[in-house]
Parts: C-alpha cells; structure tokens; sequence
C-alpha cells in the first residue's frame, strides 16, 4: 500500500517536472495524454467496474467543454472553469443516465450513443455555439491570484487537477460503493436479489463518470484554447473506449497507458508515414490476439510469469 | 403543387432508400443474431464490396458480372478473418470483439487506399436501369426502382432461406443454442465461418448495389457504420424480419424528416431510434430481453 | 548523392533529438544557415485526402524547380495529417511550431482546425499561409498581421455568382447546401448581388454535411418550380448530389449552377457525363489560356502521371511561389519576422489564375478573375470546367478587419 503510495506521488511527480527537462511538443504531448487519460478514465469507471458500455461518453466531454467556454470569455475564474463545467455535466449525466440505465447491453451503447449524437448535431448547427467552427478564443482562468497563461502554472495546474480527479475515481472504486458497482457487473439480478436498489447505483456511477468527463473536457477547452462540436461526435467516444481497451479494463491506470499508447501513436507515427492508420490498425488487431487484458494485461502478466 | 404525387414521391424515395439500408444491414444482424459479434468491421465490407465491384467493371465492363463476383470475393475475406482473427475471440470479452473490428476498419480503410488511391470513385448503374421513368406523377430513377425490387426479393429469398431450408433450421438452432446444436453433430464452427462469411458476402453486395447512387471512397465503411448498427437495433437484434422492417421504418423517417423538418435531419435518425429503444428496449422484432 | 543522403539523414536525426527533448542548442545553430522549414498541416487520410494531395504536389513541384533551395538555404518540408479533425489539427500544428520550429507553417483544408489555429499562431507571432480554408472570419473579425490566405475566401467565388446567375440563368433560383456555417455563408454570398439583380430566392435547404441520399431534396427542388439550383457541396457530398440530381432527370428542366466545388477534378471523374453543364462560379480552370497556367498543366502532368491539376493544386502552386519570392526578397533571412510578413504581403506574380496579389487590408487574396465555367466535354482534358464568362478583381469585403495593426 504505502509502496504504491509511493509509486503514484513519485510518477505525479515527475509529471509535474517534466517541463524543465522536455522541450514544449513533449510537454504538450504528456497534457494531452494527461486530459484523454482522465477522461478515459472515467469511462473505464463505467466500463471496467459497472460493466456499463457507453458509448456516448463525449456528451460529458463536450458539455464540459463547451460550458468552460462560453463560462471562461463570461469571466475567467475557477467557477467557470471547473465548477460550472461539472455541474452541467452532472446534469446531463442524471437525464442521460436516467433513460440510459433501463436498458443494457447493445442497446444501452446505441442509446448513449444516440444522445451524444444529438448533442453533436445542435452544437454543429447552431450559431449560438458557433457552429461546427466551435467557441474559439477561450482565456485561460485566474486562480488565487495566478494567471494560467502562463504555462508552467498551466502545466501544474493541470497535473494537480489531473491528480485529484485521479484520486477522486480510484476512492470511489476502492469505497463499498465500488464494490458493489462489481458486484452489479458480475451478477446483476443476484445485487438485485440481495436488495440493492441496482440503477440508482448505476445512475450514481454514471453521474459520477459524467462529472469527470465533463471535468476533462473543461481542462482540454483550456489546453486548446477552443472547442469544437468534434467533441461530442461518436469518434470521441469511440477512441477513448479504445484507449480503455488498449490499457486493459478495470484497472483506472490502463486507461491512462492507453491513452499514452493511442495518442502517441497517432501523432508520432504519422509523422513519419502515411500509412499509420495500417499500423494502428494492426496494432490493435495484434494486441487483441495476442495481449488480451490490454497494455496492463501484459504487462502484469510478464511479472505473473516471472514469479 | 399537388400533394398526392408529391407524398407519392417522397414515399418512393423513402422505400429506395430503406431497401438500401436493409441490404446493408441485414448481413450485421445476421452475423449479430448467429455468432454474438458486433462486427464494426461491416461498413469495411460494403466499402470492400464497392471497390471490388469497380475493379470488375474495369476489367469485364460489365454491372452484373460485378455483382455476382464482388460479394464472393469479400465472403471469402470474411471467412478468413473470421477464422484467422475472430475465433479465438469466441467467449472472450465482447470488448476484445469492438477493439478487433475496430482495428480492421483501420487496416482496410488504409489499404484499400494504398491499392486504389483515395480518389472519390462511382460506379455507373447498369445501361438498361440508366434513365428515369415517370410513375404516377413523380419521376423515379429506374435504377432506383431496381434496388427496390431487387431488395425486396432478396428479403424474401432470406426468409425462404432461413425458415424453409435445412440449412436455415441449422442456423437458426445455431441462434438459439449453439452448444446444443454441436451436441446433435452438426459441424458448427463450419456453420459460423459460413454465417459470417455469408453476412460479409451481404455486406458487400450492398456496396455493389450502392455505387451507382452513392459514390466509393476508402472511409465510406466507417461513415455507414453508425445507420446501419440503428437499423439493426431498431428492427431486433438477430432479426431478419426486424431489419427489414426497420430499415423501411428509417427510410422513410429520415425521408420524410429531410423534407419536412430540414433543421433536424441530423437527429431524426437517433430521434426515432431512442424512442424505439426507450418504448421497446428488444427493438420491434427482437426476443424480449431477460 | 551519398553526401546528400547523409545530410538529409543528419538533418533528420537532428529535429528527432531536438523533438526528444535533448537540447535547444543543436537548433539555434541550425536556424541561422540550416534549412528553410515549411510546416504543412492538411489531410492525407479521410474524405479530404485528395485535396491534401494536390495542394502538396504542386508545392513540391515548384520546390523542385528549385531544386529545393532558395536564397542559398536548403527547403525543408515538413508534412502532418491533420486528419480533418481539429483536436488532431491543433496538436500537429502545435508540435510543427515548438518542436520543430518551422519558419512559415501553411494549410489546412478545414476551417473548423484554422480557427483553432489562429490564435495560437497570432499569438506566437508564426506565419500561417493558409492554402485552402475558406472561413469568411480569416479575412474579416478574426484577420491577424501573421495570416495570409492564397486560396479564397468562401464568400469569392459565390458572391459574383447571384448577379450572373439572375441576368443569364434564371432569377427563380432554389439554394442547397450542407448545413454548416461555410454552406450558410456561401449562400448569403450568393443573394448579395442576386436580390439586388431581381432574383428571387423560391426556397433553400439544408442536407447534413455527408449526406448520402439527397433524394427527398431533388423531389422538392422539383415541386418547387424553381428554374435553376445554385449548390454548394464537395467531396462525396458533390458527386452524390450532382449524381443523384440528374438520375432524377432534372438537368432537363432546371439548371444546376453552384460554387466551383461542386464539379472541381477530385469529383468530376466520379459525376462523369452527370455533371455535363453544370455552371460553377471559381477561381481556375486547368482548360485557362495564359502561358503560365500551360506550363504548370504541362510540368504537373509529367510529373504525377498525366494528372489534371485543380483549383487545389494552383492554390498549393501559389504558396509555395509566394513563399520562394518572399524568401528571396529577404535573402533568406528567416529571423526578422516583420520583415518577412512586409515581403509576403508584397509579392505579386502570374499565376496560373492569372495576376496574383494580396489585398493589403485583410491578406487575403485578391481573386484576378471568378470564372463562370461549364462542364463540358473537351478533347484534350475529357470532362472539364470550360470558362464562359468572367468577373475581374474579385476581393473579399473584408468587414471587421482592420490591418495593417
């Protein structure tokens, strides 16, 4: 326990350092992972622990999103960069989840989907949200006195920020509540039987996912600067259940080597071919065959074998 | 204006086009239905079937040669991948599944690229089905007429397949219980590679039969992917009566929808598939749900 | 030959260290006497990935007359998939501005990625040549001293489009187009100068972008008595609607006119004999008859076997000319970057549309002429966008910008 402990403050850390000995792509680089982590995430908080495949995870992202937004050229505060984000999120996590959790498996995936696809279609029309060129020229927020343009106070804030909703998932999936999101996982209608009131957990979880998301997709409207409805559309979605899937289910950290594996080879590999959607799509064809349980999967098999 | 040929039309309309939505989704929901298997990797079938139908008319000139041909040649792709790739997947999580055809969306995307360019490309529609003919008041594109014919002659070979067949009861015990069906000796991982061979052959058939409406380009496959998962889950999971039926309802919904609410053709679609979802969770044809 | 593989290999291997992180020195000392870097964000995957390609082809062409030097310092091009999606496209553009240093950074195809880009490009004070995105904003409230623009303006080629179509068409007039922003904005373009010339708007729509059956529009086209269509669409969604409409026998009773997207050569091939007659409103046609356009058509076939150019690949043969001259004004000097930005905005040269020039005011360019073209079957280039008629000096209001700042 304390070794973890360890192991977890010594990584954050060095996220948290990394700038004085990266130059500035990298450090982008690591941010990005950083936010796509968190975000996956919390999908894996639904995916992973309540057996619940959304695929209409971007509906947090870009709310969360597009409220820090239009909330941070209102006035660039903590408020509008966090609270308000979380508590539309929130929001429609509740209505979303709502109508979601009556249904499950293909069906709940379609109809999440089918949500954030609504969500997609209005802020793509709609002049309001700028259309599909997005709310551009979003400020970075003032924070006790600091102004997060700059952007090594960006870089800690974000690494903070990242750290707490971190902690704040793997509380939730070590608290009895978690448990029993395992339970509802394993064996829906013996949690049932027993006399747990399943959706109402299912809704909590849901809501409680949602709020991160929405949280990441806040911090990626500060990183960038803007926002665009790309945000809400399913491919949002779809890749970060892939970063999921790639890091290995059910064990929050996956996500985020996931999301390091993905956007690194996204971005690294095309820089130096054309064809690296042949290889992405290799890789993930080899790593099913050949690595089930993801990126963590292998990984704690290698030192299973050692043993 | 006269409203009776334009309802007319509009309803034509809509039928083509749920005829081309249940050709493309009823391989999905065969495949769903049989073997369990969310194949993402479909949409990549139908791109494959269009591009292998163009590169028969380049060779033999010829539509119908294409259309015999192309879908053959993807089944005999599908039943690789799904004995190379998919099998040892079986009783795994369905996740392993999403992430495999995911991948696969990727890999053919890029080398269908690789070998025709990313060029957009048609096929044009074969010389007898070329003009327009007026029916009722309201003008129609005689291909388009064809597609409906086609489909829906199709829909009832399918049928006649599946409930009038031997091959059909193997299958459709092979839906129900596939331990069961092993144990009465029926070679039943020859019975899966057939289905999802067959569901692929489907797939890309639709691509054939698409491309003189529609143009091929190497992300057509993923861009049909999203319409064609609707369809399926409108209509039942596993349903041939269910695609059927749900590919006419989204036809025409989205039909209609497009010509009298313009400002929401983005959402009919979802509109009309949450709500099926919501009042009706197995879909319209689909087993009830435990 | 071995030398230059070694260099080209140094060089290389020199950006991966300084990307990794390994030192800031090795570039400082690069950036005085090392190559020129052009940085390159457009599509090569995707829908889109034809237009990346022509865009990138006829810059390399002209590098290659060069023998990819200029004013004694080797050119560098620096190529990334933006994949048209913005969170991608604002990330590429981020490593090509911190990690690799580019000097001038050109693209993107997609709106949506510059605006995402503009400010961190203003802001770094990086010079952005924006080879194909049309956003109106670039060259109006959002214009910025370091952004120059060679291809249009989506407002160029539709506003000259209304009076023409109403005098020589038809002045009942049905309007289509994707529903987004550039689709909407092209369209007002359009009744600009068609209202005013006694046109009248019968009904508009707005199909969602990639829509595949625009059957239930054609339909109401039809109904609506409309004599002619003006259209924006491109990509799939052209050749689907330009297909689609003739299938359903309209060409016959209503003429299809549109912006020159519509029947460019990424989508002719695929319409074929659908599109013939089809009217569009753009800055070039391969078929132009001026010295230059005849040598860039002959140089670009040769070099991509036996391929037309575009529109695309002119506005790709643009930035690169308009890069080669300014370098060469400044004698290479990368370093005095207001210095540069005065070099650009002065650069004026034939192109193959004709005199190309920027507009002091927004840096945007100033179209030399929007051709009204038809499709027609030619002999020497098949199905092409033959010019009918013209309209000179077409140069964006610029509404909201106020340059030089």
């Amino acid at each position: 326990m304390i070794v973890r402990l360890l192991g977890v403050s010594a990584l954050v850390a060095a996220a948290a350092v990394f700038p004085a000995v990266a130059g500035a792509y990298p450090v982008k680089l690591l941010q990005e992972i950083l936010i796509w982590g968190v975000f996956a995430m919390s999908l894996d908080l639904l995916l992973g622990y309540a057996g619940m495949v959304s695929f209409g995870h971007s509906a947090f992202f870009g709310i969360g999103g597009y409220v820090a937004a239009l909330a941070l050229k209102q006035s660039p505060h903590l408020l509008s960069a966090l609270v308000l984000p979380a508590l539309a999120a929130a929001l429609a996590a509740l209505v979303i989840g709502f109508f979601s959790i009556r249904v499950s498996g293909v069906y709940f995936i379609m109809l999440t989907l089918a949500f954030s696809q609504m969500f997609y279609a209005y802020a793509f029309q709609v002049a309001w949200l700028g259309a599909e060129d997005g709310i551009i020229g979003v400020p970075r927020p003032r924070l006790l006195g600091l102004d997060l343009a700059s952007a090594t106070v960006f870089h800690l804030y974000l690494v903070a920020l990242i750290g707490l909703a971190a902690l704040v998932l793997w509380r939730v999936v070590r608290s009895p509540f978690g448990h029993v999101l395992r339970g509802i996982q394993e064996n829906e209608g013996r949690m049932e039987a027993v006399g747990y009131p399943v959706n109402r957990y299912k809704l909590l979880a849901f809501v409680i996912a949602g709020i991160v998301a929405g949280v990441a997709g806040s911090l990626y409207t500060q990183f960038v600067g803007s926002i665009t409805p790309d945000a809400f559309f399913w491919t949002t979605s779809g890749e970060a259940l892939l970063m999921v899937i790639i890091g290995g289910t059910g064990t929050l950290w996956g996500a985020v080597l996931g999301a390091a594996a993905f956007i690194l080879l996204q971005s690294l590999v095309s820089s130096y071919t054309e064809r690296w959607m042949l290889i992405l799509g290799l890789t993930f064809v080899l790593f099913v065959l050949f690595a089930p349980g993801g990126i963590v999967g292998a990984l704690s098999g290698r030192v299973g074998r050692r043993a | 204006m006269s409203f009776v040929p334009d309802f007319f039309g509009q309803a034509l309309n809509g039928l083509s086009y749920g005829v081309l939505l249940f050709l493309l989704s009823v391989g999905l929901t065969l495949i769903f239905g049989m073997l369990d298997v969310v194949n993402l990797a479909h949409g990549s079938f139908y791109m494959l079937g269009a591009y292998a139908g163009l590169a028969m008319i380049a060779v033999t000139g010829n539509y119908w040669l294409a259309m015999l041909v192309a879908p053959l040649a993807v089944g005999g792709i599908g039943a690789l991948l799904e004995r190379a790739c998919l099998r040892p997947l079986y009783g795994r999580s369905p996740l392993d599944q999403v992430l495999l055809t995911f991948g696969f969306i990727y890999l053919f995307e890029d080398l269908v690229k690789w070998i025709w360019g990313g060029r957009i490309r048609s096929i044009p529609p074969p010389e007898a089905f070329s003009g327009s003919v007026q029916f009722l008041g309201a003008t129609v594109p005689s291909y388009r007429l064809f597609v409906i014919v086609f489909g829906l002659v199709m829909a009832v070979a399918l049928w006649l397949l599946i409930e009038r067949t031997r091959l059909g009861a193997i299958i459709r015990a092979g839906v129900f219980d596939a331990e069961m069906t092993a144990g009465v000796g029926v070679n039943i991982d020859l019975v899966f590679t057939g289905v999802f061979a067959f569901g692929a052959a489907l797939g890309g058939l639709s691509g054939v039969i698409a491309g003189p409406i529609q143009s091929a380009s190497p992300p057509m496959g993923a861009g049909i992917l999203i319409p064609a998962l609707i369809v399926v889950v409108v209509g039942g999971l596993g349903s041939l009566k269910g695609s059927l039926v749900g590919s006419l309802i989204i036809g025409q919904a989205e039909t209609f929808g497009k010509a009298w609410l313009p400002g929401a053709s983005m959402v009919i679609i979802y509109v009309v598939m949450a709500l099926v979802v919501l009042l009706r969770p197995q879909g319209l044809f689909g087993r009830a749900l435990k | 030959m071995d030398q230059l593989t070694r260099r080209r290999f140094l060089q290389t291997a020199s950006v991966a260290a300084a990307g990794a992180g390994v030192g800031p020195w090795v570039l400082r000392a690069q950036a005085q006497s090392g190559p020129v870097k052009i940085g390159v964000v457009l599509p090569y995957t995707g829908v889109y990935a034809v237009l990346g390609e022509s865009i990138t082809q006829a810059m390399e062409l002209v590098f290659a007359r060069e023998n990819w030097t200029v004013a004694g310092r080797k050119i560098e091009m620096i190529k990334e998939d933006d994949e048209m999606k913005p969170p991608v496209g604002i990330r590429k553009t981020e490593k090509l501005i911190d990690s690799d240093k580019v000097d001038i950074l050109t693209g993107p195809v997609h709106s949506g990625i510059l605006m995402g880009m503009r400010d961190k490009v203003h802001n770094s004070k990086t010079i952005l040549i924006v080879s194909n995105a049309g956003a109106d904003a670039i060259s109006r409230e959002r214009c910025s001293k370091w952004i120059f623009r060679t291809s249009f303006s989506n407002w160029q080629p539709c506003q000259p489009m209304g009076g023409w179509v109403a005098k020589n068409v038809s002045k009942e007039v049905f309007q289509i187009a994707p529903n987004y922003q550039a689709g909407k904005d092209m369209m007002a373009a359009f009744r600009e100068t068609f209202l005013p010339a006694g046109g009248k708007l019968i009904a508009e729509d707005y199909p969602k972008l990639g829509e595949t059956d625009y059957a239930p529009y054609i339909t109401k086209i039809k109904q609506s008595g409309a004599k002619a269509v003006f259209a924006f669409f491109s990509g799939t969604d052209a050749v689907n609607f330009v297909k689609q409409f003739d299938q359903f026998g309209l060409k016959q009773t209503v003429k299809l006119t549109g912006a020159g997207f519509l029947t460019e050569p990424d989508v002719l091939p695929a319409q074929g004999k659908s599109a013939l007659g089809v009217l569009t409103g753009h800055f070039y046609t391969p078929v132009l008859d001026n010295p230059v356009n005849k040598q860039f058509v002959k140089d670009f076939k040769a070099r991509y076997n036996n391929k037309t150019p575009d529109g695309f690949a002119v506005q790709g043969y643009d930035t690169a000319e308009v890069i080669l001259r300014a370098l060469k004004a400044v004698n290479g000097n990368t370093q005095d970057k207001d210095k540069l930005v005065d070099a650009i905005a002065k650069v004026e040269f034939d192109s193959p549309r004709g005199r190309f020039r920027f507009d002091p005011k927004t840096h945007n360019v100033i179209q030399p002429f929007i051709y009204v073209r038809e499709v027609r079957e030619v002999p020497e280039f098949g199905l092409t966008n033959v010019p009918i008629d013209k309209v000179a000096d077409v140069r964006d209001p610029g509404t909201g910008c106020t340059l030089p700042a």
